[in-house]
Formats: structure tokens, sequence, C-alpha cells
């Protein structure tokens, strides 16, 4: 360790060394590191601020369970086994981002192997410069944008109504239609160049390989090209899969009236409930279930978690 | 036909709804800020009008929240490219063993979810605060100063990744080179690094630009009582919209479209100049740079689009908004008189068979008759109020199926009209 520090200093001078490390520690344990510690530690606590701000650092400030018990069975004399409306949600927000991992994976799948191995240079880039414009567009504008589509006077209904395919307009929205597909649209970048990355270094002799001895194209994609380009799938379906269950903007914009979003409950807790401690709570148990699921689908699939975002 | 042939087109086909489904949307907003109704839609179309930008701009919230979202951008580039940059070169010269670590710590903060980050930076200051006895006043609990930090977190990252790329192409020989000639330490980097690095520290730059100016997750807890320009569209959209933020969204996407052009002609220029270094002894023609971009299609489509604006815009500068707000008002009160007085007759007719079969209740009947009453029963409708207040400034809407869709956003405003008449 000392002589690594020496041979990083020798190499790199007092200056340059000391930028470097003094600059990734505020990064990384200051800014990203001592706050996610400061979140866990602030979930066990009770919510003085609000009760008592006087007894803040007290002898009576001492940890306690109770804002995970909430989130589990609810308020005490809550007369059902567990809390119903939070735990139903927690689990419809993960199964909502999973099948919305697998809209993307679907979707760009194709789309990714298309412009690695069939479009050919100039079709290549101006794809790649279209598929990176929409992504800088806000996000909430893109659900602004749904939801003139989706809406019950919206595009879609108005199309379908005019070919008459329907009599009545469908409610788009209270379906979950709109976030779902929303949500899909708005991690379509980070679906589709992984993948891409993955497949553009198959060697193209390969697949010739495969077509010579009589393999039709699903089987060429099927035994060579997704077993070649797992890593990147894998680390698409990491990040849509993080990024959906984290979603806020969307589905406060675009989800139903009737169904919540885990984060929209955070959210509340933190604004409207002025109970930070719970929401730290919430926050956590959202961010454990997510990174535990990662790792499992990870184990699965063995994949390691470095090749992630390359 | 082959089925070689077929698959062809199937991709073909596939490509094309790919990218309808990734540009529909948008195109749709965009069109939508053209159209003079209180309510962004594509049909019924009511009138071609800029006024919605005129309303964009008028709005105090929406700018303020403008002006914090440029300040906190420059903030953001200003500390995660710096960070970005330190933490590439780490990861360059750490060892086997420590670099996985260091890289799964980096990319984290990109895969935690937004929201968490913003908790846990709110949290993290507010505690400091707390520690230092600070003021409310201070910097622990200024919105603007949290946000960036917090952005930046993950930020960094990005602009790091970008760093990274770029890295992998660099040759470590010319940094030996410069040190063997007895340059120091700081000025091989200033002299061979960060020249070489300059291409991705625009990039990084403009892509913590735009990933800050985009963000909400993390912001909207962070920004405490400030606002940005997200946070005043969330609160905005979520309650009632109109298309003057479909207005903003043509803004945003024209500017996106030009950094994206522009980004690209810089990128291919840089390349060329590779390319032309890479051939020894040639010297780096400016001529065959300036000409590449006329050849390819992205600068063309971009060039298009842009005449096509000028060409509406102009066009539109001989034409009157009011009088084609006061034709539309017409035609609606046409259409609407014309479907009362279908409705009446109707009625009339009911009443007639009633009456000549005389089992009904003619009290009953005269109450299903009477023009208003069964208004009532939509007073509950989401958009009522607005209707209401809007109905003075903006044309009423159309009427056509008032009864059947007494929940449909935009009724009151017909309501209003037809009360008047």
């Amino acid at each position: 360790m000392i002589i690594w520090f020496q041979k990083f200093f020798e190499r790199n001078g007092v200056v340059l060394s000391l930028y470097m490390l003094i600059v990734t520690f505020i990064w990384i344990v200051v800014m990203f590191v001592l706050p996610q510690i400061f979140m866990f530690d602030f979930s066990f606590r009770f919510n003085w601020t609000q009760i008592d701000p006087s007894k803040i650092g007290g002898p009576e400030d001492i940890y306690t369970l109770q804002h995970y018990k909430f989130l589990l069975f609810g308020s005490p004399n809550n007369p059902d086994p567990f809390n119903i409306v939070d735990v139903s949600v927690f689990a419809r927000t993960i199964l909502a981002a999973v099948f919305v991992t697998l809209f993307d994976v679907i979707l760009c799948y194709p789309v990714a192997y298309y412009l690695a191995h069939v479009a050919k240079g100039g079709v290549t880039r101006l794809m790649m410069l279209s598929l990176v414009v929409p992504f800088w567009i806000n996000e909430l504008l893109r659900a602004f944008a749904f939801r003139i589509l989706f809406g019950e006077e919206g595009t879609i209904n108005n199309i379908l109504l005019f070919l008459g395919i329907l009599n009545q307009p469908i409610d788009f929205v209270r379906e979950n239609i709109a976030l779902y597909t929303g949500l899909g649209y708005a991690y379509i970048l980070l679906m589709i160049f992984p993948i891409y990355n993955a497949v553009e270094s198959l060697d193209r002799n390969q697949i010739e390989a495969a077509r010579d001895l009589g393999s039709p194209w699903w089987r060429i994609h099927w035994r060579v090209v997704i077993p070649y380009a797992k890593p990147g799938i894998t680390s698409g379906c990491t990040m849509v899969f993080m990024l959906s269950a984290g979603a806020l903007a969307l589905p406060q914009i675009i989800g139903g009236p009737s169904s919540l979003w885990f984060t929209q409950i955070i959210y509340q807790w933190f604004n409207t409930g002025s109970n930070w401690p719970r929401g730290s709570a919430y926050a956590v148990s959202l961010l454990v279930i997510c990174v535990i699921f990662v790792l499992l689908i990870m184990k699965i699939f063995k994949v390691k978690f470095g090749e992630i975002g390359r | 036909m082959s089925s070689a042939t077929i698959l062809r087109l199937t991709t073909s086909f596939y490509i094309i709804l790919f990218f309808a489904y990734l540009f529909g949307p948008l195109i749709v907003m965009s069109i939508t800020a053209f159209n003079s109704a209180a309510f962004p839609r594509l049909s019924p179309w009511d009138c071609f009008s800029t006024e919605w930008f005129g309303v964009l701009v008028n709005d105090a919230r929406m700018m303020d929240g403008f002006k914090n979202s440029l300040i906190i951008g420059f903030a953001v580039v200003l500390v995660s490219v710096p960070i970005g940059l330190a933490g590439a070169l780490m990861l360059s010269q750490l060892s086997n063993r420590v670099r996985p670590v260091f890289y799964t710590l980096t990319i984290s903060t990109i895969l935690v979810p937004g929201v968490v980050l913003g908790i846990s930076t709110l949290i993290f200051w507010d505690r400091m605060g707390m520690m230092f006895n600070a003021g409310y006043e201070s910097f622990f609990y200024d919105g603007i100063v949290l946000t960036v930090i917090g952005q930046s977190t993950f930020i960094s990252a990005y602009t790091m990744l970008v760093f990274i790329s770029r890295l992998q192409r660099f040759d470590p020989v010319l940094e030996e080179a410069a040190l063997d000639l007895g340059a120091t330490n700081i000025q091989t980097f200033r002299k061979i690094l960060l020249p070489f690095l300059k291409p991705a520290i625009g990039s990084a730059a403009v892509l913590a630009f735009l990933a800050s100016f985009e963000n909400y997750n993390t912001t909207v807890f962070t920004i405490v009582s400030e606002s940005t320009l997200t946070t005043v569209l969330a609160s905005k959209v979520r309650y009632g919209i109109n298309p003057s933020i479909s207005a903003l969204a043509v803004i945003i996407i024209g500017l996106t479209l030009t950094v994206a052009f522009i980004h690209e002609v810089l990128k291919r220029k840089e390349q060329a100049r590779e390319i032309a270094l890479k051939k020894e002894g040639q010297s780096v023609k400016e001529k065959s740079t300036v000409r590449k971009p006329f050849r390819n299609p992205v600068p063309v489509m971009v060039l298009l689009i842009f005449v096509v604006g000028l060409g509406t815009a102009w066009m539109a500068r001989g034409y009157d908004v009011q009088q084609c707000k006061i034709e539309v008002f017409e035609e609606k009160r046409k259409h609407q008189e014309e479907l009362s007085k279908k409705r009446r007759a109707e009625m009339q007719k009911k009443l007639n068979t009633q009456k000549s079969t005389s089992s009904s209740d003619p009290v009953e009947s005269t109450k299903k008759a009477a023009p208003g009453t069964i208004q009532y029963g939509n007073i509950f409708a989401p958009t009522n109020l607005e209707g209401q207040v809007e109905s003075n400034e903006t044309e009423p809407e159309i009427q056509k199926n008032q009864y059947q869709n007494i929940f449909a956003p935009t009724n009151l405003e017909g309501q209003v009209k037809s009360e008047n008449e």
C-alpha cells in the first residue's frame, strides 16, 4: 500500500497526485458513501425533528426499528396482518420494473443487432444520433408527450376512433399502459448501447459459419449471438431495472390515479408527510431490495458486476 | 419472393416502427405547440398560432426555474468534469486488484436510484449543518448548492466514462518521452495529456450540462425551497396542462438538435484530423474537413428541418390568428346549434310519442327535455375550474358530444358558452 503511494507520487508529482487523491476521495467518500451511511443511520431514528427538535442528540435519540415495522405491518392499530398498501405498491413496482425491462430487451435487441451488423456506415451514424437525441429531451417533457398521446382525447384514441377500431375511447392512463410505454421509452438508450457494444465485437465469421452449416436465423441468434451478447444484455437490464424502479417523474405524471409507484410513497413521506426518517427507511428498503434482485439475476446469468457500463 | 427478402423487409419495417416509437411522441408534442386550442392536441385542429410561446416566456415561475437550471447546469459542469477526469486517471493507475472495486463504486453512483441519491445528500448535509450549528442561510441548507452536489455525484460517473474511453486510445509512450526529455509532471500533464483529452473534455461538459438540465429525481429532493425548470414543469404538468409546455418542448428539442449537430461536426473534424495525421507526412487539409459535413445525411436533415421551420414562420406572417379563431368559433357555434336543434327535434318527437301513448308522467318528460339540467352532472370534471378561468381569454371548446362524455377535461368551457347564448 505504502509502496503503491510512493510509486504513485513519483509518477505523477505532488500536485497531480494530491489533485487525484483528494478529488476522488471527496467524490466517492464525501459525496457518495457517507451520505448513504447517514441515510441508513437516519432511517433507524425517531422523527424528533417534527415531534420535539430539542431531543436530537439527547439521551432519547436512540435507534428504533419502527419505520421498517411500519413498512411491513403498518400502524399499530392496523387490523391487517401486514401493511397491505405499501407492501403491495412495493411488489407492484418491482414487478412492473421487471416487465418494463423485458419489454426493452425484446424491443432493443433487434435494433442493436441491426446497428452492429446490418446497417452500413452513414446509416449507422444517423441512427446512433437519432437514438441519442430523444434521450436528452427532458424526462418530464417526454412524460408530457405521452400524456398528449394517451389521454382520453389524445392522439391515439382519436386515430383509433377515426379508423373505427374503437367505439369508445380507452383510458390508457388508468390502465397504466401509458406509464409502461413511457418507462420503456425513457430507457431505450440504456438498453441499446450495452447490447450494441457487446454484439459489435462478435466476429461475423461465426454467424457465417452457423449459416453455412444450415442454421436458420432464429437459431443463429439463440445459439450464437445472444450467448455472446449476454454481458451486454445483463448490464442493460440492470440499468433499466434500477432506473425504472427508481423512476419518479413518469409515475407522477402518467401513472394511473389508483396505482402508486413506490418512489411516490417515499416522496410523500418527505414532502407532505414530513417524516424524513420513515422516508429514508423506505428508500433504504427500495435500494436494498433492488440491489439484491440485481445481484441475484447476475448470479443466475453468471455475469460480473465489473462488466456493467462498458 | 425468397425468405431472405421477407426477412429483410420485416427487419426494415421493424426498424421504421422503432424509430416511429422514438420520434412519434416528440413530433406530436411539437405540433401541438402550434395549435391554438387550450388543451394540447392534434385533432380537432383549431388554428395555427405561436401564442403559446408568448405564454411560456411570460410565465415568471417557469423563467425563474429556467434561470436556476442554467446556474446549476454550469456549476455541475465545473464540478463534475474535474472529478470525472481525476477518477479516470486514478482508474488507469490502480493495481489490478483495487481497480474493479473502485470501478464498481463509481458505477454504483449511476445505478443507485436518483431518488435515493437526492435523499441521502439532503440528509447528510442537514446532519452536517446541525453538527456545525450552521444557520438556515448557510450553504448546508441552500437548495442550489445541494442540488449541484447531489447531481454531480452521478454525473461525475458519466464524465468519467467519457474520459476512460478517450484514455484507452492514449499512447503512454508520449508521456514517458516528455518526462525523459526533462519535462516536469505538471508540464507533461498540461502539454501532452490535456491537449489529447480536449475533445473528451468538451463532450463531457456537454453531457454533464444536459444530464443536469433534465434531471428531476435527485433535484426534487435536494432543491428544498428553490425551484428548477424541471420541478416547475412537474408541478405544472400534474395540475392541468396547456400547450405552453409543448412550446417549451419545441425550444428544447431545437436546442438539443443544434447541440447534437455541432457535436457531430466537431467529432467528424477531429476524426478527419486524426486520420490525416496517421497518414505519414501528410499535412492536415482543412478543405477536406470542411466539405465533409455536407456529404453525410445528418446535417442535411437538420438543415432541412431548420429551413422548413423558417418557411412556416415566414408563411405565418401573413396570416391572422385572430381571424382564424373567430372563424373556428363560428363554425363550432353552428355545429352546436345544429346539434341542439336535432336534439330538440328528437325530444319533441319523443314527447309526442309519449303523449300519444299517454301512459307516461308529463312532469318527467319535461324534466328530461329541460335544457341545462344535465349539465350539472359534470361539475366535478377534472379541469372544470381551469376551464372557467380560461374561457375568458381562450375560445370555447367544441361541443360535439357533451352529453356522452361528461367527464371530458374541457367540458365546462363549452358550457359557459352555451349558457351565454
